[in-house]
């Protein structure tokens, strides 16, 4: 008998995934080379009470990546955003969103989901109420293509 | 804590609605199959699944569906005890709901509720027989469904569902302890 | 359970209780096939204003459901693809009878599209096998062939779509991607002549690929290249709209909306088309000069419903069935009352615009949109 035989690890490997024809997510080498905003422009801008600009500014750099990958950068942004988010009260909430063009919007519907995956003590009211307002002013749309865009926040 | 029930609601009924547009699709993994994708895909073969879509160990029986075809999964939650899971995929749809138990006696009412409905999950349709870990029930939604019955009203029917869990379990609750309280009283009155 | 109904902006025609899959029309309208979500293919005739509600010829061959029909005007024959693997060209013999030839797909997955080319004497199939075939007819074992299109495609096609020249061939797939490929079967045409999206197209070669949004996702659902073939356009999941334009270096612009995604599109004139999905209503769209789209209006204008009294009768009628009194949310304000599965031009005037388009729905309805009618109901509507 062949020595090999000993183990029989190799019927564990799932030779699908060798397969060349799969389809595989495309990531550009830009993931590396994200720029992560400085925290402390963040809370100065938070400070000024400033929270449409912070917000934009956070919306528009946001590392996009797929499953699984960049996750220490897509941490920290999260926390970030959750700050700015949570620190905002309804008032103002409305006269932020229409400062944010539809391709922001797309972003922040992502993090609101992300949001809600980790509730903390008030955190969930304050962003259903954010997600009432993004709906209505982009529509079904919004939460679809958070669905189905295979880059994650 | 009500002022947030509404929303909620709302929220998740947006989410269903974006999530429930199904079609039929057969598989390109295995000749002539036509399976719901978000049950034959890598997350479901029997490992530790943590909510947060993480999965541990390796895989010992091969993936029947392919990463390309399953969607974002994602959570709406109400509070920390409170959430809903969406995974949707191309031609089918899991919602799994964790439903609020803020003490002993609730947690054993819905657990023998959940498995109620549960064993007559057929009559149900579209219930699942068995939760997500993680959650207390499971609900999975294929293109026949959505080919058979109006989109909406699916949405309705789970979103009423969800209403109606609450106020149930309240029920069973205020009901139990109306019995203990009587049949301790007949008890006690001997002595 | 079969009826028509017909308003001056769309005839209804309802054919049954299961969902209609696809659906192809003949030449001059007065017959359609479709296929009502099982392994048959109805053909019914048109009686007046209505459909016969017996179809006049069944064609059964498939094992497994049917997944596209297409019926090529002027030869008159039908190709029909399924789950099955299969594939099969159906001709009208003498007695009136159709029968099937033959066709070698050699694929191993189902099949999930298919199209006759404008000349009628090839046609594409798209498959989960992840490849596409092109079949041509050959005299001596009198069957059909077929020449793969493979690389580099990497999940399954959805639809297909084929150039004015009878070369060129659109397809869309699930993994998120339009690709332009040459279907040119040297032994049946002569070399094409260079088109603004190329100029060497040997078989399977790859004129160019499209993402449906960069690296973000969204299968395609369908693909429609305009009527002189310059310009393609399709939808995908991410309900969202794109045309693409060779003449341009391939510019791509793409309208990202509010509504559930689109499954069908089609151009309905040079700078127009018209897309319908899970929103259950058809929305006409149109390119400006400046190449941008732009949302123009939704087809179907709410119909008002009459909220008649309800008599004492039928509300313990409802309460008995379903425990409710008010059953009023139960349809669906557009015509169609669940998704429009696919799209097709019905009619077109000399100049190629179209004057009418046909959708088939899951609800069972295939609805005839008159253009003239709906301009003058909707104001804003140009095509």
């Amino acid at each position: 008998m062949a020595k090999n035989t000993f183990s029989s690890e190799f019927r564990n490997i799932d030779v699908d995934q060798y397969n060349e024809d799969n389809y595989k997510d495309e990531d550009a080498a830009d993931a590396q080379t994200h720029i992560g905003i400085e925290e402390s422009t963040i809370i100065s801008l938070m400070n000024q009470g400033n929270h449409a600009e912070a917000l934009k500014m956070l919306l528009q750099t946001a590392p996009m990546t797929s499953k699984g990958r960049n996750d220490q950068a897509k941490e920290a942004h999260l926390n970030l955003v959750l700050k700015v988010l949570l620190a905002v009260n309804k008032s103002q909430m409305d006269q932020i969103i229409t400062v944010l063009d539809s391709t922001m919007l797309d972003v922040l519907m992502k993090y609101i989901y992300r949001g809600f995956e980790r509730p903390s003590e008030n955190s969930s009211a304050i962003l259903l109420q954010w997600h009432e307002k993004v709906y209505n002013v982009a529509g079904v749309g919004c939460i679809v293509r958070v669905l189905t865009d295979r880059k994650r926040v | 804590m009500s002022a947030t029930l509404r929303p909620y609601l709302n929220a998740v009924r947006h989410t269903l609605s974006a999530a429930i547009c199904l079609q039929n699709f057969n598989s390109q993994v295995v000749e002539r199959h036509n399976k719901p994708e978000v049950e034959v895909s890598e997350n479901n073969l029997g490992l530790d699944f943590k909510y947060d879509g993480k999965v541990e160990g390796e895989s010992s029986r091969e993936a029947r569906s392919s990463k390309e075809l399953l969607m974002t999964p994602v959570v709406v939650s109400r509070n920390e005890k409170e959430r809903v899971l969406v995974e949707p995929s191309i031609n089918s749809l899991r919602i799994s709901i964790a439903i609020k138990q803020a003490d002993e006696i609730e947690k054993i009412l819905c657990h023998k509720f959940m498995r109620f409905m549960m064993m007559r999950a057929e009559n149900f349709i579209i219930l699942r027989r068995k939760p997500i870990e993680g959650y207390d029930i499971s609900f999975l939604i294929t293109n026949l469904h959505t080919e058979q019955m109006f989109k909406h009203k699916l949405v309705d029917f789970v979103i009423h569902f969800m209403e109606e869990i609450d106020k149930e379990i309240s029920e069973m609750k205020l009901a139990v302890n109306a019995r203990a309280r009587e049949c301790a009283l007949e008890y006690l009155k001997r002595f | 359970m079969f009826y028509s109904r017909s308003f001056n902006m769309t005839e209804v025609h309802l054919f049954g209780t299961h969902p209609i899959t696809c659906h192809a029309w003949n030449r001059d309208r007065t017959k359609v096939a479709l296929s009502l979500n099982n392994n048959e293919v109805n053909i019914y005739v048109r009686n007046g204003s209505q459909w016969n509600p017996e179809p006049e010829s069944v064609l059964q061959g498939h094992d497994f459901r049917v997944t596209g029909i297409d019926w090529a005007p002027n030869t008159n024959r039908i190709v029909t693809c399924g789950a099955d693997r299969n594939a099969y060209v159906w001709t009208q013999g003498d007695n009136c009878k159709w029968s099937p030839t033959l066709v070698l797909l050699r694929i191993n997955r189902a099949a999930t599209c298919v199209k006759w080319s404008p000349l009628e004497n090839k046609f594409a199939v798209g498959s989960g096998a992840r490849l596409i075939s092109i079949c041509y007819f050959e005299q001596e074992n009198n069957w059909w062939v077929s020449k793969h299109i493979k690389k580099p495609i990497r999940s399954t096609i959805t639809t297909v779509d084929w150039h004015p020249n009878n070369i060129l061939l659109a397809a869309g797939s699930t993994d998120f991607k339009v690709r332009i490929f040459s279907a040119w079967i040297k032994d049946i045409e002569p070399k094409p002549t260079a088109t603004p999206w190329g100029v060497k197209m040997p078989l399977g070669q790859l004129m160019t690929e499209f993402s449906n949004s960069t690296g973000e996702g969204g299968w395609v659902h369908s693909v429609s290249f305009s009527m002189d073939g310059n310009r393609v356009c399709w939808v995908g999941h991410d309900s969202s709209v794109s045309v693409a334009d060779a003449t341009k270096e391939m510019a791509k612009t793409q309208l990202k909306t509010k509504s559930l995604p689109f499954t069908c599109v089609t151009w309905v004139s040079p700078t127009s088309l018209v897309a319908a999905g899970h929103g259950c209503c058809p929305v006409l769209f149109s390119v400006d000069e400046t190449g941008k789209l732009v949302h123009v209006t939704k087809l179907d204008i709410a119909q008002k419903k009459e909220a008649g009294s309800l008599s004492a009768m039928k509300k313990f009628q409802s309460l008995d069935r379903t425990a409710r009194t008010d059953q009023s949310d139960q349809t669906l304000a557009t015509v169609h009352q669940n998704t429009i599965t696919g799209i097709n031009v019905y009619t077109a005037d000399r100049s190629g615009k179209a004057t009418a388009i046909s959708t088939c729905g899951a609800d069972s309805r295939l609805v005839i949109w008159n253009f003239d009618s709906l301009e003058q109901a909707l104001g804003e509507l140009k095509i």
